[in-house]
């Protein structure tokens, strides 16, 4: 008997290291450990054996069952490890991912989300106002002359009622003074409108960004440090900012703004108008509202307007505006 | 405008380069547009004389030219123009000459001939865009002169003028500029100031208000003739085509001073010179050969028959100076800017002179003007003038002085600007100081400087001459206060983000639209002067620009389309503008990839769950579909209408060229934003929940929601979550009755504080089954 289980534990441990894959070792298992395994027949075997002889051979006959199962269990581990192994090698990494398609914000939305952003960081709120505006807030309120050429049938869209499609944002300025008091220093984006024949170069509906500060002791240095910063953090360090004397009905002094970045493609580019808001500017806000809040000789103020259209044909290097309105996902999927 | 950089020299003594005056130029105000060389400068081309012509041996195209090139040895020149003819003078490039694009000139055979050099047309020096033949200069062109003494080399440079400084329209007025930029002297044309004498009955003045100055000065005999090279070259470099000697000083004049001038025909004004309104349809034909009908609106020079002029604008046809006049009358005068503004406008005539009226002329330029020219006129066209300029009206007032506060132009800049630098600056740009003390200086401002008239226009000046780069900007400002506009922007770029991220692509379409492109639900807003009739409605609703937009996409050959806008829709009526949300969708739900898979179109159910990815819980509820919708449904939150959903009727689909559904969503943002709310804590449950599905069978017509109804309604503490996993349809009728769906839906129970034994939840989901058989007659499978 002894001889017995010395063979059989050589046997089954052969035979479990020898097992190819899971089902070899269960038939393995079922072999020396199952009911009917030579294992559990020669514990039966016992009741045969000598009484003296029992203990030690029971001893042996556990020792080999112990032997068996850590074998199993052992080739069980291993097998289990091969085949996770095989599982991972068997992919193929180099097939595309897949997932579902972001979409994209148009590039007018990203530019002009940028520059709020950069105005807040600085202070600044937004504001808004209708695109059907009087003649008073997007002319009389700017002091522009009864007769000066922007008022022209030609050049602006008028409903039949007189009002008008605004030509520029300015006319939130006029808003925001109507309704708060100073300090007032906003923001505000929007769409504007000239009665341009749309080429590659015009749309008759366009996007602008107005900005204006008024406050005591606002001057042309708080004008520069704005702007300055604004189109540094718009376009990178490096950027060259260059105000040019200019001339709008609504400031003064008036200046233009050239930028030279490498963003840009490295040449001066003209890209906003800005200056002290004018006394008038102020005198007719004072006698639409009745009071003196924003009276001239107590306050000054800075404002300034850029086109977005433009801007974000230059940074992204679109050819023709009227992409910007065709609305092709082609060209939208690139943003 | 353009300047001649030579004809600038004439009147400011400075000597830098075009680089530099480029850049002073810009830092005043003067936007240069274009800088381009002129003239021909070429050492090795001469004027030269064709003494004898004959054709070419070889070629029919060619002849053969003996010139005289001033050298006395005539020389032989092979040619392929035909404009000329033997006596014409014309330029040479002898050989060593090199042309513009790096054309040399080396003597050579041209078809067996030799040729001594090429006689040139004005493209081949670079004095035309575009010239065919020779160059016929004028026959007192000096043989064997360089080229040059004919066309000098020059700079011409293109300003942008802004509307303010009409005083910068001449080259005095940027020679003025300059010298104030650096300190360099100007010098202005001689001329002794006319004797003048009241015009009497010869000039009547009807509206002193349109018209408050008026000079004319007869000059006699002259000779009308064809101006020297030297002034039609100067004129013709800046754009202008030289006429006569007459006409020609008057432009002149008018570029060099900045005033405009008329010259008229004596003999044609009859009688003397009415300055009025014209009477209604009164007829006038102007210099350019077209005919005008007038109104009490434009002011005209007119003599005491018809208009001869238009004031300010144009001469007259009829009353200009031509070949035969032998006196002339020389106007110089003003006009209200406004009056000429319209009366250009209103005709679409404008004019380099009209430019000028409009902007304002100096006042102090009219006479010195008028004696400028005729000094010219006298020198180039013979003649003698009257000792005395008649005159009408009185002189425009010199603008009033105006008292700087230094402190305030130090605020204003946010620059400690010295006392020194502020007089300094305003002294150069010709202010006189009047008077000074307390901080403040007093100054008088030059009568071609009408557009200073307040304190802050001095400022102005002051900055300008100091210069920008001289102020440090500054930022330290105390944030401002947002309110609502800040919250709307913020809501709207979540929404835009949101809707990014669910695989939709931002559009923007035009507020503009075509009426083509209203719906009918809403009344729109008209432009009264549209660029077309595809622009003349402001849109009413975003979704018939973003259906466009679906179109020129299936067009483009997308497989699928998913757009949204948000941006402002009008209508007659309150609210006029209002922010709003739209959505269109068209075409495959996911895009193919290796894994295949069933595909599958985008649906009505899809732009559902954009509604529930923005909104959250809501209900549909169908309201009348009006075209080009099929289907469309009302979306309620909270009972609140914040929208509407729909699918295109499909007419109107394949109309588009799509072939799948096209479904929509037009959200009110602000109906929306009002229901935004910030999110808290619930607590997350500590015991698991147990599910049930059911099967249900039922008629076509009921409708999930009825179904969800009843089992939410049921009073069944227990069940927390109701989800449709399956809905099946057999048209076939083979394993479902045609008539009849099959609802698969899961049900979630669970409660707090323990966890639940599968008795209880079966028992719950009898009670539930009873419930939908008894109020809905359904069946279950």
């Amino acid at each position: 008997m002894e001889d017995r289980i010395a063979s059989l534990q050589t046997e089954a441990v052969t035979a479990i290291a020898a097992a190819a894959d899971t089902r070899a070792l269960a038939d393995a298992r079922v072999k020396y450990l199952g009911k009917q395994g030579e294992i559990t027949r020669l514990s039966e075997g016992m009741r045969d054996v000598p009484k003296e002889d029992r203990p030690r051979l029971g001893k042996r006959l556990n020792e080999l069952r112990q032997a068996v199962t850590a074998a199993l269990e052992q080739k069980e581990a291993a097998l289990a490890a091969e085949a996770d192994a095989r599982a991972l090698a068997a992919l193929d990494i180099t097939l595309p991912g897949t997932v579902r398609d972001l979409g994209s914000l148009h590039p007018l939305t990203r530019l002009l989300d940028k520059a709020v952003r950069i105005f807040r960081r600085m202070g600044f709120v937004l504001a808004d106002g209708p695109d059907i505006e009087t003649e008073w807030h997007c002319f009389d309120a700017l002091n522009t002359p009864p007769d000066h050429p922007a008022r022209n049938e030609q050049d602006t869209f008028y409903l039949p009622d007189g009002r008008l499609l605004r030509t520029h944002t300015s006319t939130v300025q006029i808003r925001v003074m109507e309704s708060q008091t100073p300090p007032v220093r906003i923001i505000a984006p929007g769409a504007a409108y000239r009665r341009d024949e749309v080429d590659a170069t015009h749309l008759a509906q366009f996007t602008q960004m107005e900005g204006l500060y008024v406050a005591e002791n606002v001057s042309v240095a708080d004008l520069k440090g704005t702007l300055e910063y604004f189109f540094r953090q718009l376009f990178g360090p490096g950027t060259e900012t260059r105000f040019r004397p200019h001339f709008f009905p609504f400031t003064e002094p008036s200046f233009e703004i050239d930028i030279r970045a490498e963003a840009l493609g490295g040449r001066w580019m003209e890209l906003a108008g800005c200056g002290m808001v004018d006394p008038a500017v102020f005198e007719a806000i004072c006698s639409r509202r009745g009071d003196r809040a924003f009276d001239p000789d107590k306050v000054t103020g800075f404002a300034f307007g850029f086109g977005l259209d433009r801007l974000a044909m230059n940074l992204t290097r679109v050819p023709d505006i009227r992409m910007l309105v065709e609305n092709d996902l082609r060209f939208l999927k690139q943003f | 405008m353009k300047i001649s950089l030579n004809w600038l020299r004439d009147y400011v003594a400075w000597t830098g380069s075009v680089e530099e005056l480029v850049a002073l130029l810009t830092r005043t105000g003067l936007e240069v547009a274009e800088v381009a060389t002129r003239g021909a400068d070429f050492p090795k081309v001469v004027i030269a004389q064709i003494l004898e012509s004959s054709r070419h041996p070889n070629a029919d195209r060619l002849s053969v030219c003996r010139v005289d090139d001033g050298s006395g040895q005539p020389r032989q020149i092979v040619c392929g123009a035909r404009n000329y003819k033997v006596g014409d003078k014309v330029p040479l490039a002898l050989p060593g000459a090199v042309l513009p694009g790096d054309f040399k000139i080396r003597t050579g055979k041209l078809r067996g001939v030799e040729s001594e050099g090429m006689m040139c047309s004005a493209k081949e020096l670079g004095l035309a865009e575009d010239a065919e033949g020779l160059l016929i200069l004028p026959p007192d062109a000096p043989v064997g002169q360089p080229i040059s003494t004919l066309y000098p080399a020059d700079t011409v440079i293109e300003l942008e003028v802004t509307p303010n400084r009409g005083d910068w329209l001449s080259h005095l007025g940027v020679a003025r500029e300059v010298a104030a930029f650096t300190g360099a002297t100007v010098r202005r044309p001689e001329g002794t100031p006319p004797a003048t004498k009241p015009a009497g009955d010869f000039v009547s003045l009807k509206e002193p208000g349109l018209c408050a100055f008026y000079s004319v000065r007869r000059i006699h005999n002259v000779k009308v003739g064809p101006s020297p090279q030297w002034l039609r070259e100067r004129l013709e470099k800046v754009g202008l085509r030289p006429i006569n000697n007459i006409v020609d000083v008057t432009n002149y004049v008018m570029l060099e001073l900045g005033q405009p001038l008329h010259a008229f025909d004596a003999a044609r004004v009859q009688g003397g010179i009415v300055v009025r309104t014209a009477q209604a349809e009164e007829k006038f034909h102007a210099l350019d050969g077209r005919e005008y009908t007038l109104s009490a609106d434009h002011l005209v020079i007119a003599d005491h028959g018809r208009p001869v002029a238009l004031a300010g604008v144009m001469g007259g046809e009829d009353s200009g100076v031509t070949e035969s006049t032998a006196d002339v009358l020389l106007e110089s005068a003003v006009f209200d800017p406004a009056s000429v503004r319209r009366t250009a406008r209103a005709l679409d005539l404008h004019s380099d002179s009209s430019h000028r009226f409009e902007r304002g002329v100096d006042p102090q330029g009219i006479l010195a003007a008028s004696a400028r020219a005729t000094a010219l006129i006298v020198e180039l066209a013979g003649g003698e003038a009257d000792p005395e300029v008649l005159t009408a009206g009185q002189l425009p007032a010199s603008p009033a002085p105006i008292t700087l506060s230094h402190a305030r132009c130090r605020a204003l800049l946010g620059l400690e600007v010295e006392e020194a630098a502020i007089r300094g600056a305003l002294t150069g740009l010709g202010l006189t100081l009047l008077n000074e003390g307390g901080g403040t200086t007093t100054w008088q401002v030059p009568s071609h400087r009408g557009d200073l008239q307040r304190e802050v226009d001095l400022i102005e000046e002051v900055c300008r001459v100091v210069g920008m780069e001289k102020i440090s900007g500054r930022l330290a400002a105390a944030p401002a206060e947002p309110a609502e506009p800040d919250a709307r922007y913020d809501f709207q770029m979540s929404l835009r983000n949101k809707l990014a991220a669910l695989g939709l692509s931002e559009a923007r379409t035009s507020t503009l639209v075509s009426q083509a492109m209203l719906w009918q639900d809403r009344p729109a807003l008209r432009v009264r002067n549209p660029l077309g009739e595809d622009q003349a409605f402001l849109r009413t609703s975003l979704l018939p620009g973003l259906l466009a937009a679906v179109q020129r996409n299936i067009h483009q050959g997308a497989k699928s389309v998913g757009l949204f806008e948000v941006g402002r829709i009008f209508q007659a009526g309150e609210p006029e503008e209002s922010a709003a949300l739209g959505v269109a969708l068209w075409g495959r739900a996911e895009k193919k990839d290796w894994r295949g898979g069933a595909e599958r179109d985008l649906d009505w159910h899809d732009a559902r769950g954009v509604v529930e990815a923005l909104a959250g819980p809501h209900r549909l509820v169908r309201i009348s579909a009006a075209d080009p919708l099929g289907l469309a449904a009302e979306i309620l939150v909270d009972g609140e209408p914040i929208g509407r959903i729909g699918q295109l009727a499909p007419a109107a689909a394949r109309a588009l060229d799509a072939n799948a559904p096209v479904v929509v969503i037009e959200l009110s943002i602000e109906a929306l934003r009002k229901r935004e709310a910030s999110p808290s804590y619930r607590e997350i449950p500590k015991f698991p929940a147990v599910t049930r599905d059911v099967a249900i069978v039922c008629p076509l017509p009921l409708s999930y929601e009825e179904i969800e109804a009843v089992l939410r309604g049921a009073g069944e503490e227990l069940l927390v979550d109701v989800e449709p996993f399956d809905v099946f349809t057999d048209p076939g009728g083979e394993k479902l009755p045609a008539d009849r769906k099959s609802i698969a839906i899961s049900l979630t129970f669970r409660t707090a504080g323990r966890t639940l034994s599968g008795e209880e939840v079966n028992a719950a989901c009898e009670r539930l089954k009873e419930r939908l058989k008894r109020d809905l007659s359904v069946d279950f499978r």
